[in-house]
């Protein structure tokens, strides 16, 4: 039966394709190898972070690096409802993107992709935190992404983020796990690359980094790059880790420093 | 069955081992174990491999084309344009219960879906190597879809690089049908596929895919080619995939350890000599000697 009543949409639709002005091409950098917003191609951007953002959770942390702002919540130890015994501590993070924070709408539950990047996530901060002071518990971490900037340093600061955060909570560490991103466009190395620019990328690195035990808590290169390029992006990448790492410490040390 | 738990006592023998270059097969720090690979075993599927690492890990993989839609909605402009004339890859890796016994019911999910998501990262894009280009049918409407589809039968460790070996192997072995395009005149265009058996091609850039080499982290030193043992006793794995023209196509560490800076670029160097040898005495061997071993 045809619903003549109602005037029916059409039954397919697309998100609609963003036609730029044709004179308009967008220039990644200008005559002086400054980007965009001003920066050189090693310079990472200035990062807002702050504890404390949320009350009903253990610790929890707040970071806005550009456009991109991410909220984390740490909730534990707490008892594992694992009825097996383990001798460590369990962690258990789980990443979401908000529907609205990426170009395309995202889907509100869990997809693959997600649950990629919350093991990534695990593997990078694992290797720092004392769980082997916390049998039968669970430290679970909730990230969730309420606007993308840029894929690889989205998720680099979710690791910054989430690093601050469980410190916060005041469950014992052995360092702090500063992250960062690189792009690799046109055989050149841009330190934290924006959404734009991103676009434009053959490959991109991101690295987490322990500074105090100089250890590598997790790297994850994709693209088609040669080996020496490669080799300069990681020393890149740990000298922003090292840059980020005392903005972790002055955001952890700022509650403290007020009440004196 | 593989083991979930190692005693104190085992581990330390692996990690004593290791140290003076001596495993418990025998085998070297850098020594990989006997590779048999054999293709075109699936009559159904466009190309298909097989792959058995020593008497353990079996992957086994299986690539269909499909006709599907361009995705380009909701990317700009430019990157729209690239996009229309491309066709796709489409990953996914499972590991079947029959492998291990960690692998039945949910216990596979988590892995799975790393798996799938780190041969989606590689294979998905200019490094991949497959020419995506030649996959597109009528630019903006229609593309070849590959369908990449890996399924683990046995593990014995190691699953990483034997499954990126499969799958080139399989796609050394993919033939895409051909497509004949009729121009109806007024924009309109048509396709239709040859029936011809004959006409059908190899998919180009097969040979630009890249392979995988894992090393593990055990106590000061690393190891490729794990067992499930020395797995078990892993601190950390770095995977460096690497294809023909010497290029880093990605990097990925995995596991619950850390790396020291200076072991990171170490590895990363002798893990791409490793591979570079393996590229050239390892051409893809067409026949098979049956694996029933």
């Amino acid at each position: 039966m045809v619903d003549r009543r109602r005037i029916q949409g059409p039954e397919v639709s697309v998100a609609p394709i963003i036609i730029k002005s044709a004179d308009k091409r967008t220039c990644l950098k200008d005559e002086h190898s400054r980007r965009r917003d001003g920066r050189n191609l090693e310079d990472i951007c200035p990062i807002f972070l702050k504890t404390g953002l949320i009350s009903q959770a253990n610790g929890s942390a707040f970071i806005e690096i550009r456009r991109t702002k991410i909220a984390c919540g740490v909730y534990g130890p707490r008892q594992t409802k694992i009825p097996s015994f383990s001798g460590k501590g369990n962690l258990n993070v789980e990443i979401k993107f908000a529907p609205f924070s990426c170009q395309k709408r995202r889907q509100p539950y869990r997809d693959a992709q997600e649950k990629d990047l919350s093991q990534l996530v695990i593997e990078a901060l694992v290797p720092s935190i004392r769980l082997d002071l916390l049998p039968k518990s669970t430290i679970d971490i909730y990230i969730t992404v309420l606007e993308n900037d840029g894929t690889a340093s989205c998720l680099a600061a979710a690791i910054t983020c989430a690093s601050v955060a469980v410190a916060d909570a005041g469950i014992e560490m052995l360092d702090l796990v500063p992250a960062s991103s690189a792009s690799y466009i046109g055989g050149e190395i841009y330190m934290d690359s924006d959404l734009a620019e991103e676009q434009h990328e053959t490959g991109y690195l991101i690295l987490s980094y322990m500074p105090s035990l100089k250890e590598v808590t997790h790297i994850l290169q994709s693209g088609d790059v040669d080996l020496a390029l490669t080799t300069q992006a990681i020393e890149q990448c740990t000298d922003a880790c090292s840059k980020i790492y005392s903005v972790m410490i002055n955001s952890l040390l700022l509650p403290i420093r007020d009440t004196q | 069955m593989a083991p979930v738990l190692i005693s104190a006592l085992e581990a330390d023998y692996i990690l004593k081992g290791i140290d003076d270059n001596l495993r418990a097969d025998g085998r070297g720090r850098l020594d990989y174990r006997e590779v048999i690979l054999e293709t075109g075993l699936i009559t159904q599927a466009h190309g298909s491999a097989r792959c058995r690492l020593g008497e353990g890990t079996d992957v086994l993989v299986g690539v269909k084309v499909d006709i599907g839609t361009v995705d380009i909605d909701g990317t700009e402009e430019e990157v729209a344009t690239v996009k229309a004339k491309r066709g796709r890859v489409v990953c996914n890796v499972e590991c079947s219960p029959i492998a291990s016994q960690q692998f039945a019911g949910r216990g596979a999910d988590d892995i799975n879906n790393e798996l799938t998501q780190m041969m989606s990262r590689v294979l998905n894009g200019p490094q991949g190597g497959l020419n995506l280009e030649k996959l597109c049918i009528i630019p903006g409407k229609a593309c070849w879809i590959v369908y990449i589809d890996a399924l683990v039968l046995d593990y014995a460790g190691n699953i990483v690089d034997t499954m990126f070996m499969t799958t080139r192997a399989a796609l050394f072995n993919t033939q895409v049908p051909k497509a004949i395009i009729h121009d109806l005149g007024d924009g309109e265009v048509e396709f239709d596929l040859s029936e011809d058996v004959e006409e059908w091609e190899r998919i180009e850039g097969w040979e630009h895919v890249p392979i995988s080499v894992t090393l593990n982290k055990i106590g000061s030193r690393h190891i490729v080619d794990a067992t499930p043992l020395e797995e078990l006793t892993t601190e950390a794995k770095l995977h460096v995939m690497v294809n023909r023209n010497g290029k880093i196509c990605g990097i990925q560490k995995s596991g619950s350890g850390s790396i020291e800076h200076s072991l990171l670029n170490e590895m990363v160097q002798e893990e791409y000599d490793i591979n570079e040898k393996r590229m050239r005495n390892k051409p893809v061997e067409k026949l098979g000697f049956f694996a029933a071993t």
